[in-house]
């Protein structure tokens, strides 16, 4: 029997003996300004190429038409970049956004062009079509324990097939003027419509984030899955809400991409996913989860915008882009990887970390496949027969 | 806890062991690796049932349905690992997974300035700690201050009658060692009974009042710390007639 009888009257208030526990007082300098990294990588990045374009073609990027157009262009990925910044938070991702945005829509265009929904009754129901689209991968995730990255890549296809088989290659366009609207309306006073419902996404994000149950156990789960558990957090139910909020914002980019290009199709929304991915990245939230901002992730939807008008005004081929964008991403996480290190000022600096060992082996692997490959160039120049006009 | 049993399919890991608790008083569990003692504190705090034998808790019977029952019930449990959020504050953790809430127009929303409140005062007059800061990551405490939040978690319950410690100072050093067995000594004081498993005698006989030893899943002996010392303790352990091994 264990007896634990309770000793009446004991509350519980008893000062312990001994000095407090008090090191260095309050949070250092480091610490105070840890949380604002998130804002900082975006903010120097965004700086900086405004500085470039400053220097290169000050004229046509710094119009307040230009800016305009980015805020317009940023809006529609807004929504998508505030709920991945909660999947990311969780340890999660989801690749499958695209899909959805594009099947949701060619839901609502049919919803609208062949049973005459009212465009008040079409819009929410594309939204709630993601969300359940949203809820499946969710399901997916925590009940058959697919993981994230295999789950939503696979969905994404068969969200993609699911509209190829509505809509096969029709391009379905000519959409009721207020869906219209949300894409690239104006309120009257020189605010688009698709820009009030970005920042009013993220506002609603950022106050989910800090202030609610759903933001805490999000970053509880990404930042220890075993903790989430024993204080009884409801891991799978919060991993499934997250995926759901998810997969409405990817329906509510659907409906924004519908309206501003009046016409959606099949294709539509191709790369959502990896610049939706790469904007909340850019923003400072850890993929190891735990760690987030939905400040940073709208920086970085900004700042990938930007970064894209900047590429576009400087008349540079469209396929740079992606170059573009992929240095960028590299280029911020290894810097944010960087700041995150505690030790910085050891080991004296690149040319003695070139000079180990373990450091020549690989300087040697990778001369060994330049090598290769140059000398495969060189005997195709040596041997090289006809050739043939490339159109 | 009497006459209890467990068995995990072939393998027998407790055998007939019996456990007393009286609230006020720190009770340390020892023995060597494999002598059933996280088992034993497992079917306490509801994460096992029993093969066999009873709980009773007050005189009254005592069935645990899981862990979440026998937080109910007042028992609870740091473990090794801490179970912190990391990259959340101390409030955050202390406060996971029972929020302080407050409505605003019609939705419910974190209390957070109330919960980071709360926390600095269980931490600072419950415990008596202060932490060096409350509005940095979990991570960035010293292992004794991560402790103190893991304990205030348990301790905030007002109606938490036994707290289970699994190896609270053996990622410590001497120093954060004494700073968590002072706050142990605090948590008994205020009328809670603790059970701390230990593989460090030294910590034992400098924080507990009675000692339980296990040895293969059985109980070895139950000694009042003031009444022994360590050789007899380890003698204990080890099975001083000399089994085969």
């Amino acid at each position: 029997m264990s007896d634990i009888t309770d000793m009446a009257g004991r509350t519980g208030v008893a000062a312990a003996s001994g000095e407090p526990d008090a090191l260095a007082a309050g949070a250092t300098t480091r610490e105070r300004l840890d949380r604002y990294v998130a804002l900082i990588g975006p903010m120097a990045m965004i700086a900086a190429l405004l500085l470039i374009m400053l220097i290169l073609e000050p004229t046509r990027y710094f119009r307040l038409s230009n800016f305009d157009i980015i805020l317009k262009d940023a809006a529609l990925y807004m929504p998508m970049a505030m709920a991945m910044t909660l999947v990311i938070c969780t340890r999660g991702i989801d690749l499958s956004i695209g899909s959805v945005a594009a099947l949701t829509a060619i839901v609502m265009a049919y919803m609208v062009k062949s049973f005459g929904f009212p465009w008040w009754v079409a819009v929410p129901l594309a939204i709630s079509l993601g969300a359940l689209c949203g809820l499946v991968n969710g399901l997916i995730i925590t009940r058959l324990k697919v993981p994230d990255l295999i789950g939503t890549l696979a969905m994404d296809l068969a969200y993609r097939g699911f509209a190829l088989v509505l809509a096969k290659g029709v391009v379905l366009s000519r959409f009721p003027e207020e869906i219209v609207a949300i894409g690239r309306g104006e309120i009257p006073g020189f605010v688009a419509i698709p820009v009030v419902i970005g920042l009013s996404t993220v506002l609603v994000g950022y106050v989910i984030y800090t202030r609610t149950r759903l933001g805490r156990y999000a970053l509880a789960i990404g930042s220890n899955p075993e903790a989430a558990e024993l204080t009884g957090i409801p891991v799978d139910r919060y991993k499934v809400y997250v995926y759901v909020l998810m997969g409405a914002m990817a329906g509510l980019a659907g409906v924004m991409l519908a309206g501003k290009l009046n016409a959606v199709q099949a294709t539509s929304a191709p790369f959502f996913n990896l610049h939706v991915i790469a904007a909340v990245v850019v923003g400072g939230t850890s993929l190891f989860g735990g760690r987030g901002s939905i400040v940073g992730s709208l920086a970085g939807v900004l700042l990938l915008s930007m970064m894209i008008n900047a590429l576009v005004t400087l008349r540079i081929e469209f396929f740079w882009q992606s170059v573009a964008s992929g240095a960028v991403i590299i280029a911020s996480v290894a810097f944010y990887t960087w700041l995150q290190k505690a030790d910085r000022d050891g080991s004296g600096g690149l040319a003695s970390r070139l000079a180990t060992p373990e450091a020549r082996r690989m300087l040697r692997f990778i001369a060994l496949l330049f090598a290769i490959t140059g000398a495969l160039f060189l005997l195709g120049w040596l041997f090289a027969g006809e050739t043939t006009a490339v159109r | 806890m009497r006459g209890i049993g467990k068995r995990f399919g072939g393998v027998t890991a407790l055998d007939d062991v019996d456990l007393d608790l009286y609230p006020g008083e720190v009770l340390a569990i020892v023995g060597d690796n494999g002598a059933g003692k996280s088992t034993l504190i497992k079917i306490l705090t509801g994460v096992h049932r029993p093969t066999s034998g009873t709980l009773t808790m007050a005189g009254e019977p005592l069935v645990l349905t899981g862990h979440s029952d026998a937080i109910t019930r007042g028992i609870d449990a740091v473990y090794q690992s801490l179970a912190l959020a990391d990259h959340l504050t101390p409030a955050a953790n202390l406060f996971l997974g029972s929020e302080l809430t407050v409505r605003v127009l019609g939705v419910t929303l974190l209390d957070n300035r109330r919960m980071r409140a709360e926390a600095e005062r269980v931490l600072n007059e419950r415990l008596g700690v202060r932490l060096r800061s409350m509005d940095v990551p979990t991570s960035s405490l010293s292992g004794g201050q991560r402790q103190a939040v893991a304990i205030a978690r348990a301790v905030y319950r007002s109606d938490l009658k036994v707290l289970v410690m699994d190896e609270p100072t053996a990622a410590l050093g001497p120093q954060e060692t004494a700073r968590t067995l002072k706050l142990i000594e605090t948590v008994r004081d205020q009328g809670i009974a603790v059970v701390v498993i230990s593989h460090s005698l030294d910590d034992v006989f400098a924080v507990s009042d009675r000692i339980q030893v296990m040895r293969r899943g059985r109980g070895a002996g139950v000694v009042d710390t003031a009444d022994s010392d360590v050789t007899s303790v380890l003698g204990l352990i080890v099975g001083a007639s000399a089994e085969a091994a």
